[in-house]
């Protein structure tokens, strides 16, 4: 029997100090095992018989112990499978499976020998489809933060536009370090760059990255800070899918440029993230403006500012014109009363002074008029004639005429020198020379 | 050679009130103020005279700023401590 080769497999110590002492007995006494040595001998069994395969099944009643290890069961229609993944493997899962997802494991087959049970030792598991346990975790995260309304546009908050310090959180080494400072010194050398260096990929990367992003927050130094690493596979990116980098996205204090691999990954930091960018080179043009264009701006600046004070006097002019104007305007309105109470006042003046006149006037013409009744000069212009002597006295009787006499006769419109012929015999009544 | 972190990169010039803000951001946006109140009619002459005169100040410091040629970068070290970064390229760290 010692050469029978399963004999070998049931073992060690008992199954070979035993196997000696049987074979001379007459009576055959039934050979018997211990149920460990059974169980152990099965497990050798099982494990050198089948190398280690893929299984595809369900996943149903999966348990994450505290120590890490995960149990659950692979079934189909008809059967089940009895599942353990040890903590080194389990910890490298993106999450747990949901109950009833489709996967695919690879392990081996073994046996739990306090149990008798025979499962399987699982080394890796895959839902179906390359992504499809990485999607879950993603999703499963992307729920969670959208709860807690951390996803909101709400929150996120406009870039400095002209940032003086930009923080980096990456690889140092890394090539999108590289990138972001070339696009920085390009379009805005002016800029302080402050790097706080993380490893971007690995274990306790996401960790890394979140003490890492707190740390350039608290130092009050960052007007903006830039998280991300270049391109690489889903694995490489995943520290960005992690909640301790998410949540030190959303607690920081000033905002944050997400910049993770090509523009086709997107991934929760993003989400989180106050601005999105395709690459590291774009989260740089994002945060910087561009010099070349703030120069020229800066370059009109003076000119604007002195149009506007030219425009404030200019305008301070006219205001002051109007209000010139207004008050001579005012002046004119206040004193138009008084100017036509003058011009009353002349006007009676005026009224006073012509009635004035014409009174006098009248009274004159009515005096000349007197005068000139009892003016001599009247009744010579009827035809009647003075004599006078040369010194002016009247001669008014005959023997005043002596033959000889010359005297002055005084008519209407003047005198005359005349000489007397002597009386004249009373032959009529009047005389006249 | 560390520095303790600072917080902004431009210090007031020489001769200048400190309340007048230093960073670039900070004098842009005031320019655009000022700009605004110029252009607006509500200002006396005496104030917009004062306005034009200090964006003048504010546009020199700026261009000063704006006419930096090199990248500084540093580093934030565990310590808190800032130190310039070595990245391998021809920026001279800065500082």
């Amino acid at each position: 029997m010692t050469d029978d080769p399963t004999l070998d497999l049931f073992g060690d110590e008992a199954a070979r100090s035993e196997a000696p002492d049987t074979p001379p007995t007459s009576a055959p006494e039934p050979r018997v095992w211990s149920v460990s040595q059974v169980n152990r001998a099965v497990r050798a069994l099982l494990e050198s018989a089948v190398d280690a395969l893929w299984v595809g099944g369900e996943v149903a009643n999966w348990t994450r112990a505290r120590s890490g290890h995960c149990y659950f069961t692979l079934k189909d229609d008809r059967a089940q499978l009895r599942c353990v993944m040890w903590r080194t493997e389990a910890e490298r899962l993106p999450t747990d499976p949901d109950e009833g997802m489709q996967v695919r494991v690879f392990g081996t087959l073994t046996l739990y020998e306090a149990r008798g049970e025979y499962q399987m030792s699982v080394k890796s598991l895959e839902a179906e489809g390359a992504e499809g346990l990485w999607r879950l975790a993603f999703e499963k995260l992307r729920r969670k933060l959208e709860g807690e309304g951390l996803l909101e546009p709400a929150r996120k908050r406009p870039l400095p536009r002209f940032p003086d310090t930009v923080g980096v959180v990456t690889s140092p080494s890394g090539a999108a370090l590289h990138d972001i400072l070339t696009v920085l010194r390009r379009r805005a050398p002016w800029v302080r760059v402050l790097v706080r260096g993380a490893r971007v990929q690995g274990e306790g990367a996401a960790e890394e990255i979140a003490r890492a992003l707190t740390a350039l927050g608290a130092s009050g130094a960052c007007d903006v800070i830039i998280v991300g690493r270049g391109g690489g596979s889903l694995e490489d990116l995943w520290a960005f899918n992690l909640e301790p980098v998410a949540r030190a996205i959303a607690a920081s204090p000033v905002p944050i440029v997400s910049a993770v691999g090509h523009e086709v990954d997107i991934t929760i930091s993003d989400l989180v993230a106050d601005l999105r960018s395709p690459t590291p080179s774009a989260a740089a043009e994002a945060v910087a403006p561009d010099g070349s264009v703030l120069r020229a701006q800066m370059r009109d600046v003076p000119e604007r500012l002195a149009r506007g004070l030219r425009g404030t006097v200019a305008r301070r002019r006219d205001v002051l014109r109007e209000e010139l104007a207004r008050l001579g305007r005012d002046l004119e309105r206040r004193l138009a009363p008084a100017r036509q109470a003058v011009d009353l006042g002349v006007a009676r003046l005026e009224r006073g002074v012509v009635r004035l006149v014409e009174r006098r006037r009248q009274r004159l013409s009515a005096l000349t008029g007197r005068l000139e009744a009892l003016s001599p000069l009247a009744i010579l212009a009827r035809g009647y004639a003075v004599a006078t002597t040369e010194e002016g006295r009247v001669l008014r009787r005959v023997e005043d005429f002596p033959p000889g006499r010359t005297f002055m006769l005084r008519v209407g419109d003047g005198s005359v020198s005349a000489e007397s012929r002597g009386p004249v015999a009373e032959k009529a009544p009047e005389e006249k020379a | 050679m560390t520095d303790p972190v600072e917080k902004k990169v431009a210090k007031a010039p020489e001769g200048q009130d400190p309340a007048e803000p230093t960073t670039l951001e900070a004098r842009l946006r005031r320019l655009e103020e000022i700009m605004s109140q110029l252009e607006a009619d509500e200002v006396d002459v005496e104030r917009a005279l004062a306005l034009f005169e200090e964006g003048v100040r504010h546009v020199r410091a700026a261009e000063k700023i704006l006419s930096e040629t090199e990248l500084r970068v540093e580093e934030l070290l565990s310590s808190g401590k800032v130190r310039p970064l070595d990245t391998g390229e021809q920026d001279g760290g800065g500082a």
